[in-house]
């Protein structure tokens, strides 16, 4: 009995100590470094950037130098996180409210903090003429319930990337025969199975990308103020009829429904796919598979009836729990302005959100000797105009993408007719909606 | 006298601390998450039982139990049995076994990111596997081992298997090389062929690392995840999506932590009810 009380001492005094450490004063968890700052108030600030290291060392080094040239009080420590690990860890960060100063997020997920209230409004935080310096679309695919979260860093709209060799392989005109439409996708996809047992199209259905094919396709995915779906209609069932009569015919890769877009820009690379939207990863494709990327012919993104092209867009976020909001404000509209992002842009195909940068001719003029990375530049940067942030951040944004992602993969699958599949989405999502 | 006793216990105290630390507190700070509505950023509330109901009325959250139980019923039993005689096989004295003994433990070192990719390729629809089927005449047409929802849990369970061989047939090894030779020497005495020893000494004796492995693979078992992330991330259509992967997905996608943490005390106590099954009715006999 009495060792069985001390045991139990123990343990009650082991879970007492557990317990002061989780509960400690979390204000300790950061430097004490940080002041009052952007006067001249000294503040270190903290950003942290996903999967930037070693490509873009020298680059992000030398833009943190000339920011704190510019600005002697100011000191800027940089971390590099996996793009895979960064939301976990910046969720970790933010509630053991340690979180970073700036930020590096997609829109979605910074969306989802900035619902729970964990970013600096940027409206408020910048002032309106440097607002004016990004491009419109970019600042606004920042926007949940009226307030702008974030500030657009990097943009790259839909390049498509075309394997002329297959289509060559197939009797088809890698010039003419391109796809522009999903309706001349399915025609390339049924020619090249046909001629030479490889996949024509492999369009990419993982994250909110069924949404965007649907509304590029026409379909509008809820009423105008977000409270029903709207989906359910001639366009929303032509979206899943298409894509579950691709499926079951074999003429798009079994992957399109189990894998990420690693499984797209493998095959494409093996030389198994003809064409693809991710042009993102035409530089790998040009380390990882030469021959496949002399052959490739940019392109184009594939879009419906609408005309719709989608942006994708890279931001720059605050936490709220920053103590030197201002200090870390200055350096994400640093980093952001027009030279730094030319200067970048240069280094990797994408484009800058900063209106000054994108009139250089660097984004306009292809010059003779012109490479295929170099076309996907010029390519992506003339459909900037007509493009836009399709999937505009919205709430439960993950449940809905995953109820439709169900819906349409129940069709694709056979378990269900497309437009039972549409009935079923449209139920899942009015519920969440009604939330 | 007194210190005497105390003594003991203080040994155990720093075991004891990091035990609170890394297992106890996060216990029971999950159990007290499960009863709230917390999402990472914003002051947890207080819902109750609230999220269990939720839990339960969720479809998804059967289908995955379920998953988890096929994936226990289709690991366990291969990561118990085949081991044994994978280290049966590098106890011999021969020349060139350490060679053997590695190369049965390289998969068990390997990150799970490799292995899933290199599956990957095994399993593709010009995969491997369907290349040697093929040319052995046993399929007529590829099949979409990864992307079928036939057949996609099934085949991450090969990866999870074939990962953790080596790791169970080293503890079967320590086990085998702990049987005194004098036992084997009075079976040889009495008569006894290969195979008796097996049966009649060498499992009998293994009995408590059967039990071990046991535990331990079916812990391993109801706690899947990278396999299935990488390779299939659950698909297609949850076919292969585990308790683990759907914890994984409300807590971090959707952040819903308390609803997530209501889910992990749930497989807890399987967890914990499984492995209390396992020793009373494994152990009772092999207290070694």
């Amino acid at each position: 009995m009495k060792k069985k009380s001390l045991i139990s001492l123990l343990l009650i005094i082991a879970m007492l100590v557990m317990s002061a450490c989780g509960n400690g004063d979390d204000s300790s968890a950061k430097d004490g470094e940080k002041k009052e700052s952007g006067g001249s108030e000294e503040a270190t600030i903290e950003f942290w950037t996903m999967q930037l290291k070693p490509t873009f060392t020298d680059y992000i080094e030398g833009v943190i130098a000339d920011f704190e040239k510019e600005n002697p009080n100011i000191k800027v420590k940089w971390l590099d996180v996996p793009a895979a690990d960064l939301s976990q860890k910046i969720l970790t960060a933010v509630s053991s409210n340690s979180a970073p100063d700036v930020v590096n997020l997609n829109p979605t997920f910074a969306s989802q903090l900035a619902d729970l209230d964990a970013l600096v409004n940027m409206d408020e935080a910048v002032a309106e003429e440097d607002q004016k310096k990004y491009v419109q679309g970019a600042w606004e695919a920042n926007q949940i319930n009226g307030t702008t979260f974030a500030i657009p860093w990097y943009l790259s709209t839909e390049v498509s990337l075309n394997n002329k060799s297959i289509y060559e392989e197939a009797g088809l005109d890698p010039e003419k025969d391109i796809p522009v439409t999903y309706e001349d996708a399915k025609k390339v996809a049924k020619t090249v199975k046909e001629e030479t047992g490889k996949y024509g199209y492999f369009p990419s259905l993982d994250l909110s990308l069924v949404l965007q094919h649907m509304v590029k396709m026409g379909a509008d995915l809820t009423n105008e103020d977000g409270t029903k779906a709207a989906f359910n209609s001639d366009a929303g069932l032509e979206a899943f009829e298409y894509f579950t009569e691709l499926y079951q015919d074999d003429l798009i890769p079994r992957e399109a429904l189990t894998g990420d877009q690693r499984s797209t820009i493998d095959m494409y690379q093996a030389g198994q796919v003809a064409t693809f939207m991710g042009s993102q990863f035409i530089s790998q494709i040009k380390e990882n598979a030469p021959d496949i990327y002399e052959n490739t012919l940019p392109s184009t993104g594939i879009t419906g009836e609408s005309g719709k092209k989608t942006i994708s867009v890279q931001n720059i976020v605050v936490p709220e729990q920053t103590e030197s909001k201002e200090a870390a404000v200055k350096f994400a509209l640093f980093l952001t302005n027009a030279e730094n992002q030319l200067e970048f842009s240069k280094l990797t195909p994408i484009l800058p959100s900063a209106v000054e940068a994108l009139e250089d001719p660097y984004f306009t003029e292809a010059g003779e000797d012109a490479e295929p990375i170099d076309l996907v530049r010029i390519q992506s940067a003339a459909q900037l105009d007509e493009s836009e942030l399709l999937i505009k951040p919205m709430d439960n944004y993950d449940e809905l993408r995953q109820a439709m992602y169900d819906a349409i993969s129940e069709a694709m699958l056979g378990n269900m007719s497309p437009q039972e599949a549409l009935d079923q989405a449209e139920a899942a999502w009015n519920e969440i909606l009604s939330k | 006298m007194k210190t005497n006793k105390l003594t003991p216990y203080l040994f155990l105290l720093p075991g004891l601390i990091i035990l609170g630390a890394f297992i106890f507190y996060p216990m029971l700070q999950a159990f007290w998450l499960s009863m709230t509505d917390y999402n990472m950023i914003a002051d947890a509330e207080f819902v109750g039982t609230t999220n269990y109901e939720n839990l339960f009325q969720d479809d998804l959250f059967w289908k995955t139990l379920t998953n988890t139980f096929i994936y226990l019923i289709g690991v366990v039993p291969a990561l118990v049995i085949i081991p044994i005689f994978l280290a049966v096989l590098v106890n011999q004295k021969l020349k060139g076994i350490g060679f053997f003994r590695s190369a049965y433990y390289i998969p068990v070192v390997t990150s799970l990111v490799v292995a899933g990719i290199a599956w990957d390729w095994v399993y593709k629809e010009n995969g491997l596997l369907n290349y040697v089927l093929d040319i052995l005449n046993i399929i007529s047409e590829p099949i979409h081992w990864l992307t079928s929802t036939q057949t996609a849990i099934f085949a991450v369970m090969v990866v999870t298997i074939w990962k953790g061989l080596g790791y169970y047939m080293i503890i079967y090894l320590a086990g085998l090389q702990s049987i005194p030779n004098d036992l084997y020497e009075a079976a040889d005495i009495d008569g006894a062929n290969w195979w008796q020893k097996v049966t009649r000494v060498t499992i009998p004796m293994l009995m408590p690392f059967v039990l071990i492995v046991t535990i331990m693979s079916s812990i391993a078992a109801m706690k899947v995840f990278e396999e299935i992330y990488i390779m299939t991330g659950g698909g297609p259509l949850h076919s292969s999506e585990t308790l683990v992967f759907y914890i994984y997905t409300e807590a971090f996608d959707r952040l819903n932590m308390g609803y997530a943490s209501a889910a992990g005390v749930v497989l807890f106590l399987i967890t914990l009810v499984l492995s209390i099954i396992n020793i009373k009715f494994m152990g009772k006999d092999n207290t070694a």
